[in-house]
């Protein structure tokens, strides 16, 4: 049994300030690693994004022919890239945050559980940090925002819980088998795939079994409300938020379960 | 010691019958998942217990020092772990009251690309501050690590001695009320660490109940209130550091004697060293003659070998050399045991802890047969607590009538 008590009564007000500016200096301290040693600084932040779509927009969209029906198509597949490169990012480098904190967890007074937050928070911010250059691709191709838009926030704080929610046991999982990432890595890179980035669900050419996957799948749901709210000024299904919501609601306690569980023993493992 | 006005209070920390017990896991344990997997995850139960720790108890109260002592391996850095709540206890119970503050991973969350000033600041708020804490403490920190100039420089510029200064300060500013230390005075020179050892105490007397973890005995018996001496997970010994240190350095001494040496050639071999006096005590008093005498043991028949003695205290520091070879001495060596004494006249050392090293050589010095470091301890025994090497013969005098009187006591002086 081991039992902590605040000697002197620390107020609640201090321990959420405390917590803020934990969450703060470890999210600055991560920008400030990333930009310190690239010349390019934010503006590496994009450039992923845009080669990606470079790329894969003239092979789907040229050799492929996915983009056939798509309105909008440099818009639509810039969009999904942001979206899904924000939950692979920030999933593959939850994965190693246990073993590669190993200082952080070994201070007696630090919150272990804040790690996989600072990175799904980092995560978010690049990709405000890009929104700017949709902006351009959206104005390029001539799309004027709805008042749909004020969505946004809502849906970046379902992605959010539903990132934290895989987050959790990922990093808790690369403890016992250290091979975790690279694991994960290749799913990512095959859900890249799998995912209606460069083309769209409502190909004809998708067979009636993937069609389950896709209408079943949390992660289209979302990219499908992001597009609706930001390029076609629609409102997503409610149904579909509600699914989202539901998700994250179930997902978020087990997974920080299992990483709470799993905590105990990261001292010693790691 | 020094009664800080919290110490009547409740205790800061408690440890009640604490056990600790690690698994072993199997060899066979599959490392990774695809491993796991293909194995069908068998061999993933631990195979074998360790405790490192058990049925160890004790309290700290507010503004009172703790040293822990024990060898390498006793489970001192596990029970600060256990104590700092970063390993959970498998038996008994750990009751800390207060903010935790820890000189265990000294620069916690350093990055050696950003700077020294973001370095501390991010890793203050890691210690426990606010921004707004940490900030008006950043002042105070930098002077304390004396990196001024530095400070706008990245870490990785930093020497490793500079890195654990910066660290220090900043652990040692996050005002805890419960301080966990482990071996501080590995830390920097000589004068850091004494700034470092006033900053310690400075927090103890504000009331931080403070647990120090140590193998230097010396060091316990100066600081600590109390002290509890770790012996293989089990606590030996608990209670006062005077008395606790004797017998660890006692015992270290025992130990050290069991071991068997083999790096050198061993055609004469050291069998055992001794101080003896007319009196049969194990400590000697200073001023008096005594005799070291070496047990040697040998294998063949020698014309000619150099023995060597010297004494030094439990630092290491050598204060008194000397060797059959500078006096032109013919040592001839028989076959079997014998023994040869050097005899001091008169050994004016203060009192301490000493050790007699001993070795064997040939003459020419350029074989060592054995050579004991260490090993075979003695006390000198001295009354009077003044800080000194020597202790030579010696009284005051006062002059009077342009004569010089010898100062009597107390007692025998007459008015």
């Amino acid at each position: 049994m081991y039992q902590r008590s605040a000697f002197q009564r620390q107020s609640r007000q201090r321990q959420v300030i405390y917590y803020r500016d934990l969450l703060w200096s470890l999210v600055v301290r991560e920008l400030k690693v990333l930009y310190k040693r690239s010349v390019l600084g934010v503006a590496w932040t994009l450039l992923n994004p845009l080669l990606q779509l470079l790329v894969f927009s003239i092979i789907f969209q040229q050799v492929l022919k996915a983009g056939e029906g798509i309105d909008n198509y440099i818009s639509y597949a810039f969009s999904g890239l942001l979206i899904w490169g924000w939950t692979q990012s920030a999933l593959f480098q939850a994965t190693g945050l246990i073993t590669g904190n190993r200082p952080l967890i070994r201070q007696p007074t630090f919150p272990v559980p804040i790690l996989p937050i600072v990175t799904v928070t980092t995560g978010l911010i690049h990709f405000l940090l890009a929104l700017p250059a949709l902006a351009i691709i959206m104005a390029i191709d001539r799309i004027t925002l709805n008042w749909t838009v004020l969505l946004f926030p809502l849906l970046l704080a379902l992605q959010f819980i539903l990132t934290l929610s895989f987050a959790y046991p990922l990093a808790a999982l690369n403890v016992t088998f250290r091979d975790t990432q690279h694991t994960l890595g290749v799913i990512l890179q095959l859900l890249f795939y799998l995912l209606p980035i460069f083309y769209t669900v409502q190909d004809k050419n998708i067979p009636e079994w993937l069609q389950t996957f896709y209408a079943w799948n949390p992660l289209v749901i979302l990219i499908e409300a992001y597009r609706a709210i930001l390029l076609n000024g629609q409102l997503p299904p409610t149904s579909g938020l509600l699914i989202l919501a539901g998700i994250g609601a179930v997902l978020l306690p087990i997974g920080y379960r299992i990483f709470q569980r799993q905590s105990e023993r990261f001292v010693e493992e790691v | 010691m020094s009664q800080s006005p919290l110490s009547n209070s409740q205790p800061a920390i408690v440890v009640e019958n604490l056990g600790k017990c690690y698994t072993r896991a199997s060899t066979q344990k599959p490392r990774t998942f695809m491993e796991a997997a293909l194995k069908g995850f068998r061999d993933m139960r631990p195979e074998a217990e360790f405790w490192a720790l058990q049925d160890v108890s004790f309290s700290v109260a507010p503004g009172q020092m703790l040293g822990v002592l024990g060898h390498n391996g006793a489970g001192k850095s596990t029970l600060l772990q256990v104590v700092s709540g970063i390993v959970r206890p498998d038996r008994g119970a750990v009751q800390v009251a207060g903010r935790m503050g820890a000189l265990l991973d000294i620069g916690a969350g350093f990055h050696p690309d950003l700077t020294g000033r973001e370095n501390v600041l991010i890793s203050a708020v890691v210690g426990g501050l606010t921004r707004r804490e940490a900030s008006a403490q950043f002042d105070s920190i930098v002077a304390f690590s004396e990196l001024e100039s530095f400070i706008d420089n990245p870490l990785r510029t930093y020497s490793t001695g500079m890195q654990m200064r910066l660290g220090f300060a900043v652990a040692i500013h996050t005002v805890p009320d419960v301080l966990l230390v482990d071996e501080f005075l590995s830390v920097g020179d000589l004068a850091f660490q004494s700034k470092c050892l006033d900053r310690i105490m400075q927090l103890k007397n504000n009331g931080c109940a403070i647990v120090l973890i140590s193998h230097n005995a010396d060091q316990v018996r100066t600081l600590c209130d109390q002290a509890l001496w770790l012996q293989q997970g089990k606590a030996k010994a608990y209670g006062d550091p005077e008395v606790i240190a004797d017998r660890y350095v006692g015992n270290m001494d025992l130990k050290a004697q069991g071991q068997e040496l083999h790096s050198y050639s061993q055609e004469i071999r050291i069998e055992n060293v001794y101080a003896a006096q007319e009196t049969e005590r194990r400590s000697i008093d200073s001023g008096t003659a005594v005799r070291f005498i070496i047990r040697y043991q040998s294998k063949q028949v020698f014309l000619n070998v150099i023995f060597s003695l010297n004494l030094c205290d439990e630092e290491g520091q050598i204060v008194f050399n000397t060797n059959t070879a500078t006096r032109e001495l013919m040592i001839p060596i028989w076959e079997g045991d014998g023994e040869v004494a050097l005899v001091v006249d008169r050994l004016d050392l203060s009192g301490k802890h000493y050790y007699m090293n001993v070795g064997i050589y040939s003459p020419d010095w350029s074989k060592t047969y054995d050579y004991h470091w260490q090993r075979y301890p003695f006390e000198i025994h001295w009354t009077p607590e003044e800080n000194s090497i020597l202790h030579p013969p010696c009284h005051w005098e006062i002059s009077k009538d342009d004569r010089w009187l010898p100062l009597t006591t107390k007692q025998t002086n007459e008015i």
